[in-house]
């Protein structure tokens, strides 16, 4: 400890020159060295921002170059109806999907945090969706999910209820793909809610006890309001990356096979993300994608800035 | 009070055992759908195991189409993403955490701002940018960009360099190295965790990309595993358990590395979530 306080004493008594010559030295490595994240802020960051607000207000079909058309493009989508059904079928699934992963992510911590054995097995056994691409969850999904082949199917009939043709169904294929999300996701958000709980001091815990509280009065009372900021981070990140879902609906509804059947049946699946993949990169409207993905911006924008709002109300730091 | 503590662990067992039955269940009756034959695949009722284990199913599916292709251009992409995540994001990381330069402070409130930044907005201009540098259908734009440090990276190695004790800096200084010598031999080799858990990271999502691939691939042959795969499945009507083989094939590298690694995937990511 002595020699760090020695050896500051000792650069801080180094004369001016040395220490001008010094910091310019450092200085230059450190701009050296941080010049990879310079590049890709300047061309990959603020240029793009810059570029696709420019093409949200032109017309640009990349054969010919921009063409500044000012708003129209946004007059255009306020009045595009598939516009409104992409925004509420992101919506739709946003609402299903976060309080639903949330909570049961947080049931199978609060399971888990009990110092099980055997919790290496439990954890990889949920990190198995994680760690997939969606295109292994498509045929996984669909070992279950087929209407001919799938297990579902099979044992609907076997109690006597009628197949559905759940991907195939316009009321269905939302809820399913949630499920499927949910399914997908949960392993790592255990995780997440699994170090929160465990800072949660046990000692709390043995004083309500004490006192004569139940496991529920624990839950709510101690529990909930002690992990609130984890909650809080979990349910930002999950509308943030649900509002902005592609690779799902697109790999699963057959985006692949045939850009236009993606979205479900009609349409009925299509959402935001995949709306602007279709208008940009198969139809070549790159001015109205870009405003789309404009909104969608705006949208997230506004969502976190309620979110951080509201999280006075019910987030309990120390 | 005892009873209590029972039940409690028997409900957590319980529960957790049921999950874990749910998260694995829908894999192995995949697992067993593509070793079936393709009369066993489309039985209808289907039974769940097949009577006979079709392992050559899977030897098939590297002969199917251009399989192999979608495998080495999915290797290429990860392991030069993976490089170039540890190299950029360290430097840059290194620079933020223990050199002085101007602008620090500004650029680095950047980086918080460049995360949060949905891709959707700038991907149009990017796809510009590599048409207009000639690199569409190429798998360059797929991993050239983890080589201009990603701010997840940045923060990562920042962390880990900032809790490196200062003492083994002052030495080396003493001894007249300049920083990229103090960098690459004193601070690199004492990350380890933290640059497994970047390479972790990153070969995870490189891996498993769709969109770009989907963006800048129109060539089969280029096409990395999780997109050529789906290409397959239009062409190869009439034997989808290869189908299905080909997919959990996709999966084992990244399961491997999960397997090995799995420490350093699940308590960084608590470290990276809480903050």
């Amino acid at each position: 400890m002595s020699n760090t306080v020695v050896n500051n004493m000792a650069a801080e008594t180094i004369p001016t020159t040395k220490k001008r010559k010094y910091f310019s030295h450092e200085g230059r490595w450190g701009l050296i060295l941080v010049s990879p994240y310079l590049i890709h802020l300047i061309v990959f960051v603020v240029g793009p921002l810059i570029a696709s607000l420019y093409f949200s207000l032109s017309k640009y079909d990349m054969l010919n170059p921009p063409k500044w058309v000012g708003l129209e493009n946004y007059q255009k989508l306020f009045h595009e109806p598939l516009f409104y059904k992409s925004l509420w079928n992101t919506i739709y699934f946003a609402i299903l999907f976060v309080p639903a992963q949330t909570f049961l992510a947080l049931l199978l911590a609060v399971a888990l945090n009990q110092k099980l054995k055997a919790l290496k097995l439990f954890r990889m056994a949920h990190f198995i969706p994680v760690i997939s691409s969606w295109t292994v969850i498509m045929y996984v999904a669909d070992a279950i999910f087929n209407p001919r082949f799938g297990l579902a199917n099979t044992f609907l009939l076997k109690l006597g209820l009628d197949p559905q043709r759940w991907f195939n169904d316009e009321h269905l294929v939302i809820p399913l793909l949630v499920l499927v999300a949910v399914w997908k996701g949960i392993g790592y958000i255990m995780i997440i809610y699994l170090a929160g709980l465990q800072s949660v001091p046990n000692e709390l815990y043995e004083a309500a006890e004490m006192d004569g509280a139940g496991t529920i009065r624990k839950f709510t009372s101690i529990t909930l309001p002690l992990i609130s900021p984890t909650t809080f981070l979990v349910i930002v990140l999950s509308s943030i990356t649900t509002f902005q879902a592609f690779e799902q609906i697109y790999v699963m509804t057959g985006g692949a096979a045939d850009i236009s059947a993606a979205g479900g049946p009609n349409n009925s699946s299509l959402v935001l993300m995949l709306y602007l993949y279709r208008e940009g990169f198969s139809f070549m409207h790159m001015g109205y994608a870009s405003a789309i993905a404009w909104i969608l911006f705006i949208i997230l924008f506004t969502l976190t800035i309620i979110q951080l709002k509201i999280q006075k109300k019910w987030v309990h730091y120390d | 009070m005892k009873n209590k503590k029972v039940w409690s662990k028997v409900t957590g067992y319980s529960i957790i055992t049921f999950s874990a039955l749910i998260m694995v269940m829908p894999f192995v009756t995949a697992l067993f759908n593509s070793l079936k034959t393709y009369k066993e695949f489309t039985a209808i009722p289907p039974k769940w195991i097949p009577s006979v284990f079709q392992w050559s199913n899977y030897s098939e599916v590297f002969k199917l189409g251009n399989f192999f292709h979608y495998t080495v251009n999915s290797f290429t992409v990860t392991i030069l993403s993976v490089i170039g995540a540890l190299l950029s994001c360290s430097m840059v990381g290194y620079a933020f955490a223990r050199l002085k330069f101007p602008f620090k402070n500004t650029l680095f409130v950047m980086v918080l701002g460049t995360m949060m930044i949905p891709p959707v907005v700038i991907i149009i201009p990017h796809f510009i940018i590599f048409k207009n540098l000639h690199l569409l259908d190429s798998l360059t734009p797929l991993w050239i960009l983890e080589w201009l440090a990603q701010p997840f990276g940045i923060f990562l190695m920042r962390q880990a360099f900032m809790g490196i004790p200062k003492e083994y800096e002052e030495s080396a200084k003493l001894d007249g190295c300049n920083p990229l010598q103090i960098y690459w031999k004193i601070f690199m080799p004492m990350c380890k965790p933290t640059l497994a858990t970047l390479a972790i990271f990153t070969f995870m999502t490189k891996w498993n990309e769709i969109l770009a691939p989907i963006i800048y691939l129109t060539t089969n042959e280029k096409y990395t595993l999780p997109i050529g795969i789906l290409s397959l499945g239009g062409q190869w009507v009439g034997n989808e358990q290869y189908m299905v083989a080909a997919a959990l094939i996709s999966l084992i590298p990244i399961l491997i590395v999960f397997f090995f690694a799995e420490k350093y995937f699940v308590s960084n990511f608590n470290n990276s979530g809480i903050k």
